[in-house]
């Protein structure tokens, strides 16, 4: 099995008027949970885009084991990285395990029928994320949280290394955003997949993350494990909000408290 | 926005609009002199060919003015409404509707009177004008651009066929409905005229008078609800004076496309969004450019003319997919 | 190892289904052949003399209406029906729009303006104007696509410029059918409804094999079309060349669009009710691009029947298919999904 080190290297990227990146390095620890952190507009989900290749950097290179993403065959790729979109699109009265199947792409050639590999990706990946009693129920009439499921189990149908979440808790009430964060968990822990998310909330990212980047205004501005960018200092930095910094009583990680003007 | 340069917009609209309308009564497959027309105006010469010829085109030139204002006044209204920058009476297939009532009212009931055609034309535009905006507002997000055209498309394309079903048994329907279908501001009379005019003018003041309440509504629903608007009450009004514009128009002309599209976002460009001078200043432009397309009609036609209708959906077509591309794709 | 195996029933059970599905439609298909062939206006032929027509018997009583007009008119109404159905599922499925078929988004006006220019100016032959059809068509929507996807692709913005070409093209057709009044209006009126008289028989192989070829590509790329309905985000994470692979599918489709439409005319609402209905009826598990195709050809044979003998007057295709869409919209309408998109 190679390596997986996926590296992105004095990334310049944006949209056709705007650069949203302004050189950013980072390399993405193996087999660990790393968490980008920033404000509105920091350019963390543009980060993660050009990460999938969904958005090609105007300078500057992502590379898996040294080599130029854009360079790889697609499908080949595709059995190393997958992606967890934010707005996940799913066709109209699809069933959940239909749904979950069209994740073998990159594994399918074409005009043939699912194969017994498939089927035990399949079947796996919705074991894994506990919709097997769900396999046969029309997309549309799950829950917020059931969807999200839905939706990471496509991811892992598609057997990747490295899987990418963009906001993979927005959306969802608390208790699903734990459940969905220690099924994460869970997966990196048992297959060592590495997992890379944008999320919104600090004290989430705190006790999940092995490790964190932090942006603004499109550069890298420190990573870490989260004990050492989880500080007030930071926290100012990052947001230009002042904090105090306690410890999560359950998990023994930074715990953020936002200071305000009224109290 | 200062004073200065919405008056110089009112200034340069009327100018506009004299020309236009000075060029349709001398433009035309027979060109005639200014003295014709001073004789005309005034009544005397009667007898001189060209001056008849002057007095013909006349009634169009008013026509052609009214309509063009009438129509942007609905573009604005039901733009406003629907909070869509693309409502306009074409894309919500009200000229299909009038249109298929209208065929219906000819081959069913025989009516003759242009009473029963507008009083029909406008039963037609105000249902369909409904059913298209319930259909774009079911479901998720409510009544986006993307919904509101694919549903007023999708109900033209039905709507169409049904008009169809009931032209094509009787070749008499057929070729008084094949010109209406197309539409043309050559066929106004005079008497045609005085009947629309009260109706369009009424629709005029009411739309200016309640321009205050359809700037609030330009606000989100809960914010004009919690400014103590009645919000309901408000865009009934506007509704029913859009659709009495649009198809009082449609009734004597046929369907004149995209005026009630461009024109209101040409001025909002000029004038900013304030409703009310949005209103006065679209339907001043609206009436230059109906007039001004219809004597391009005449002018390329030639020897006969192209109708307006077809002069505006070449001009307009443009313009709308300009509009597309010129919004943020998130708010497609 | 498999751990579970409930989820493989369901599968093979909607495979099944859709399978069956697919036998009661062809059967449907076959038995609507037969009742176009069998009867008629003019006369009724007993479905044993149609056979004998067929396998070349001579001396058989209205063996040249049979062989002549009933044929070709079959033969043109499966396979127009099969492209028109084919073609909108695939921009339906690829836009995501249940609404956002080839002949709402202008593609197929767009093929209908070089078809009429062709027959009212140019006098042209059926082969030419297939021809000017499938180049106008082609240019038409590469035209919409480029406009519409300069700086990034948004299906939203596709559609909105495909309703605005369609208005100006429709504008174009108007135009050039009044100017052409004293000439041949009747069969440029055809163009713009869509109709099954007069259908040459020498154009028709050529019109079976494109349907056929195309149809097989567009099946060959069901799995990328799939991925493309997740959305252009998992479709590149899966390992598609989402931009290639979409122009490819559009091309298909505008080619099977323009052909069908060069030989009968645009007939309305095929392309955009099939899909919905076949997608109804078998699931969403395939792309049902076969199921659709089969779903259009009845729809048009049906439709050509009702107008031609169960009517008081007798009515073009197309006016009696562009009728259907009426109740399907109205039936959108009142079911009201619970926050699906429309």
């Amino acid at each position: 099995m190679s390596e997986n080190i996926l590296r992105a290297e004095q990334i310049h990227a944006g949209y056709s008027d705007k650069e949203i990146l302004h050189g950013v390095d980072i390399t993405i620890p193996q087999n660990k949970i790393s968490v980008i952190l920033g404000s509105n507009g920091s350019g963390k989900s543009t980060m993660l885009k050009t990460f999938c290749r969904l958005l090609c950097p105007a300078e500057g290179q992502v590379t898996l084991d040294g080599k130029n993403i854009s360079s790889i065959n697609s499908k080949t790729l595709a059995k190393t990285i997958g992606l967890l979109p934010q707005n996940s699109i799913a066709p109209e009265g699809i069933k959940v395990a239909d749904l979950v199947a069209r994740g073998r792409f990159p594994y399918r050639k074409f005009m043939t029928p699912l194969s017994k590999h498939d089927y035990e990706a399949i079947s796996e990946a919705m074991c894994f994320m506990g919709i097997n009693d769900l396999a046969d129920a029309s997309i549309d009439e799950l829950s917020g949280g059931q969807r999200q499921r839905v939706f990471i189990a496509l991811s892992l149908a598609q057997q990747t290394d490295i899987l990418f979440l963009d906001e993979p808790t927005t959306f969802l009430d608390i208790a699903y955003q734990v459940e969905i964060l220690d099924l994460l968990k869970e997966l990196n822990q048992k297959r060592g997949t590495t997992i890379v998310m944008v999320l919104h909330d600090i004290n989430l990212s705190s006790r999940y993350a092995d490790y964190i980047f932090a942006m603004k205004k499109g550069k890298l501005i420190c990573q870490g494990t989260p004990a050492e960018i989880i500080t007030s200092e930071n926290i100012k930095e990052i947001y230009g909000l002042d904090s105090i910094v306690i410890e999560d009583p359950i998990s023994c990680s930074p715990f953020i408290i936002p200071d305000s003007r009224c109290y | 926005m200062s004073n200065k340069k919405i008056y110089l917009t009112i200034i340069t609209g009327t100018v506009i609009l004299i020309i236009a309308s000075m060029l349709s009564i001398t433009y035309g497959a027979k060109s005639v002199g200014f003295a014709d027309v001073i004789d005309a105006v005034l009544g005397r010469n009667i007898e001189n060919y060209n001056v008849n010829v002057v007095q013909a085109r006349i009634p169009r030139t008013v026509f052609g003015i009214l309509a063009g204002a009438a129509l942007s006044v609905s573009g604005v209204l039901m733009q406003t409404i629907t909070r869509n920058p693309i409502a306009d009476p074409s894309i919500l297939g009200v000229n299909t509707g009038a249109s298929l009532f209208i065929v219906i009212g000819i081959s069913v009931f025989n009516i003759q009177s242009k009473l029963s055609y507008i009083s029909l034309a406008f039963l037609g535009a105000m249902l369909t004008a409904i059913l298209v905006y319930k259909l774009a507002s079911m479901g998720y997000g409510g009544a986006t651009p993307i919904k509101l055209a694919l549903s007023g498309a999708a109900i033209s394309t039905a709507l169409s066929s049904l008009v169809s079903v009931f032209v094509m048994p009787d070749s008499s329907v057929m070729t008084s409905f094949r010109f209406w279908q197309i539409g043309s501001v050559g066929g106004a009379s005079n008497e045609d005229i005085l009947l629309i005019l009260p109706v369009v003018i009424i629709s005029l003041i009411v739309s200016v008078f309640i321009s205050s309440d359809l700037n609030t509504l330009l606000l989100s629903e809960e914010t004009a609800t919690a400014l103590g608007l009645n919000v309901n009450r408000t865009r009934l009004i506007a509704a029913v004076c859009g659709v009495l514009l649009c198809s009082s128009i449609t009734a004597l002309a046929g369907p004149i496309s995209f005026i009630g599209l461009m024109i209101p976002h040409l001025i909002r460009l000029l004038v900013g969004s304030e409703q009310k001078k949005l209103i006065l200043i679209s339907a001043l432009y609206g009436g230059s450019i109906l007039v001004i397309s219809d004597v391009l009609g005449r002018l390329l036609g030639r020897p006969g003319e192209l109708e307006s209708g077809i002069m505006t959906a070449l001009i307009g077509a443009p313009c709308f997919i300009a509009i597309i591309r010129r919004a943020k794709v998130a708010n497609i | 190892m498999i751990e579970n195996k409930g989820f493989l029933v369901g599968i093979e059970k909607r495979k099944k289904r859709y399978n069956l599905i697919l036998c009661i439609i062809l059967l449907m298909l076959l038995s609507l052949i037969c009742i176009n062939m069998t009867l008629g206006t003019n006369a009724t032929y007993p479905l044993s003399d149609v056979f004998k027509v067929l396998m070349g018997q001579d001396g058989i009583k209205g063996a040249y209406i049979i062989k002549n007009l009933r044929l070709p008119r079959t033969i043109a109404a499966v396979f127009c029906g099969i492209a028109f159905g084919v073609a909108g599922n695939t921009f339906q499925t690829l836009l995501r729009n249940p609404l956002a078929s080839p002949d709402i988004i202008g593609v197929s006006t767009g093929s209908t303006v070089a078809a009429v220019y062709g027959i009212l100016y140019l006098h042209a032959s059926n082969g030419a104007v297939s021809v000017m059809a499938l180049i106008s068509g082609l240019a038409a929507a590469g035209a919409i696509y480029w406009i519409a996807t300069k700086g990034g692709y948004s299906g939203a913005r596709l559609i909105l410029t495909g309703i605005g070409a369609q208005a100006f093209f429709t504008a174009l057709i108007n135009w050039m059918v009044l100017k052409g009044a004293e000439y041949d209006v009747p069969s440029a009126m055809r163009w713009m409804t869509g109709n099954l008289n007069d259908i040459k028989s020498d154009g028709l192989p050529l019109l079976i094999f494109v349907v056929i070829i195309i149809t097989g590509g567009i099946m060959f790329m069901g799995n990328i079309l799939k991925g493309l309905e997740l959305g252009d985000a998992y479709a590149t994470v899966l390992g598609i060349n989402v931009n290639l692979s979409r122009i490819i599918i559009i091309i298909l489709a505008v080619v099977l669009i323009a052909f069908a439409t060069s030989v009968t005319g645009p007939i309305s609402s095929i392309a955009f009710l099939s899909g919905p209905i076949a997608t109804r009826i078998c699931g969403k598990r395939q792309t049902n691009t076969v199921s659709a195709g089969l779903v259009g050809a009845c729809i048009v044979l049906a439709a050509d029947f009702v107008g031609q003998n169960l009517l008081p007057t007798r009515y073009p295709v197309g006016v009696i298919t562009g009728i259907l869409g009426a109740p399907y919209l109205l039936y959108l309408l009142i079911n009201i999904n619970k926050g699906e998109k429309v």
